[in-house]
């Protein structure tokens, strides 16, 4: 990397944000070197297979690219505002495909991995994914599973209450539940949920 | 949509579960009071975890040079370095290097080395500062028309380099053939100058035409990929 790229490195993700909202494409490379693996987690997490995670990574760096202005700071970190464009169009694409594609065999194949031991049994690169991590392994596992149809798998709260067959109102409770679980774990760290 | 409702839907709503429509409703009533934005806001963070818990993965390279690839082209091209007197003095340190000791040559390499990281830093962080001076300078025009109507909120930020950037928020939708087009009407003639969709709300886009002498700027429906010409009729518009 060029010695001015490596000065990049130095600067915040928001001061990174203003230049790239200038076509500065160095300081865009940097951004997408800091986030790009978090990206991709989630994109893989939530579309299954490399190909069309890297087109969703793909899709929202460029959207980041083109249009860095819409970024807000009071409204959360560079990286959260990343994290939820790849979510929102991962949503997106999750929904147009044939909904007959996603059968009860997936939901079932994918429930083993939303076991807290198995799901967390990959180290973490930092202190706030381990704290995460803890937050989520208080969850009963069945929280934690529509929690996780719900964001990772695009499904609406109808639809996992069919899929579980559970009454859409057991399904809201747990949605309930399950966040407020995670929230009350900050707050018994004494520590900020992070944004 | 009624507070109890809303406190029924808003665990649903964070996490991206909730049907088209009760969203629709739910943004809605969200939009008519702003109190609970704070709530939602905090629920979202709490929601957004999620997004750090899977598996780590490992993007490929491929695909960090395929989006550099797109990119690139699109970049500024950069500027000349204000930091000459930094390379010459670099210059002149390997020059001395050849005279001095092993010892000297670190301690002023060292020094040089930091002098130009806080240089370069420097000149980021004023790139920075000048950027966002030149949005508090910048000029805000707002398009009015039957889009308004439908609750749609449409600016169009145009920057003191001639450079704008039209940002919409709470756009009508539009079915899935179809997408939002940008005008800029030069002389009477709208010239096509940009495409937007609004999966993400609010959006951003940068005007694809400088402004500078145009008539007015409007947004009409077009069919996906856009229009040479408008074929409906602009659903909002501003006078320059």
């Amino acid at each position: 990397m060029a010695e001015r790229g490596r000065q990049y490195l130095l600067l915040a993700d928001e001061d990174l944000i203003s230049l790239v909202e200038a076509n500065d494409a160095e300081a865009f490379a940097v951004l997408y070197d800091r986030h790009s693996r978090a990206a991709y987690s989630l994109a893989y997490r939530m579309m299954g297979e490399r190909q069309s995670a890297e087109d969703l990574v793909q899709d929202a760096f460029l959207k980041v690219w083109r249009a860095a202005g819409s970024y807000r700071s009071e409204r959360g970190s560079v990286r959260t505002w990343l994290l939820s464009i790849v979510h929102n169009r991962g949503i997106d694409q999750l929904r147009s495909l044939a909904s007959q594609r996603r059968t009860q065999q997936r939901i079932e194949a994918s429930a083993p991995r939303s076991q807290p031991s198995e799901a967390f049994a990959q180290s973490w690169r930092n202190v706030q994914r381990e704290q995460v991590r803890e937050a989520l392994r208080t969850l009963p596992p069945e929280q934690l599973s529509v929690l996780e149809l719900a964001y990772f798998s695009g499904y609406t709260h109808v639809e996992i209450a069919e899929l579980l067959d559970l009454p859409l109102g057991t399904v809201k409770g747990r949605m309930r539940l399950g966040l407020k679980k995670i929230k009350d774990y900050f707050d018994s760290q004494d520590t900020a949920v992070p944004r | 949509m009624d507070h109890e409702r809303f406190e029924e839907l808003k665990d649903a709503y964070v996490l991206g579960a909730l049907p088209e429509e009760e969203r629709r409703e739910f943004e809605e009533y969200l939009a008519g009071h702003p109190e609970r934005q704070a709530e939602i806001e905090e629920l979202n963070a709490v929601a957004s975890l999620l997004a750090l818990s899977p598996e780590e993965q490992e993007p490929s390279p491929e695909l960090r040079r395929s989006i550099m690839g797109l990119v690139e082209p699109e970049a500024e091209p950069r500027r000349a370095s204000s930091r000459s007197w930094l390379a010459g003095i670099r210059e002149y340190l390997s020059v001395r290097n050849l005279a001095l000791g092993a010892a000297a040559l670190l301690v002023i390499g060292l020094f040089s080395w930091n002098m130009l990281l806080q240089g370069e830093v420097h000149d980021l962080q004023g790139r920075v500062q000048n950027l966002k001076a030149s949005q508090e300078e910048s000029r805000m025009v707002a398009l009015e028309g039957p889009g308004v109507a439908h609750g749609a909120h449409v600016e169009v930020m145009i920057l003191g380099d001639d450079r704008a950037v039209l940002m919409a928020e709470d756009m009508p939708p539009v079915p899935k053939e179809k997408t939002f087009q940008i005008w800029v009407i030069e002389d009477g003639v709208p010239q096509p100058s940009g495409l937007f969709e609004t999966r993400e709300d609010p959006v951003a886009t940068v005007i694809q035409r400088p402004l500078s002498g145009a008539d007015a700027v409007a947004v009409s429906v077009e069919p996906e990929g856009g229009s040479t010409e408008p074929t409906t009729d602009p659903m909002l518009t501003a006078k320059l």
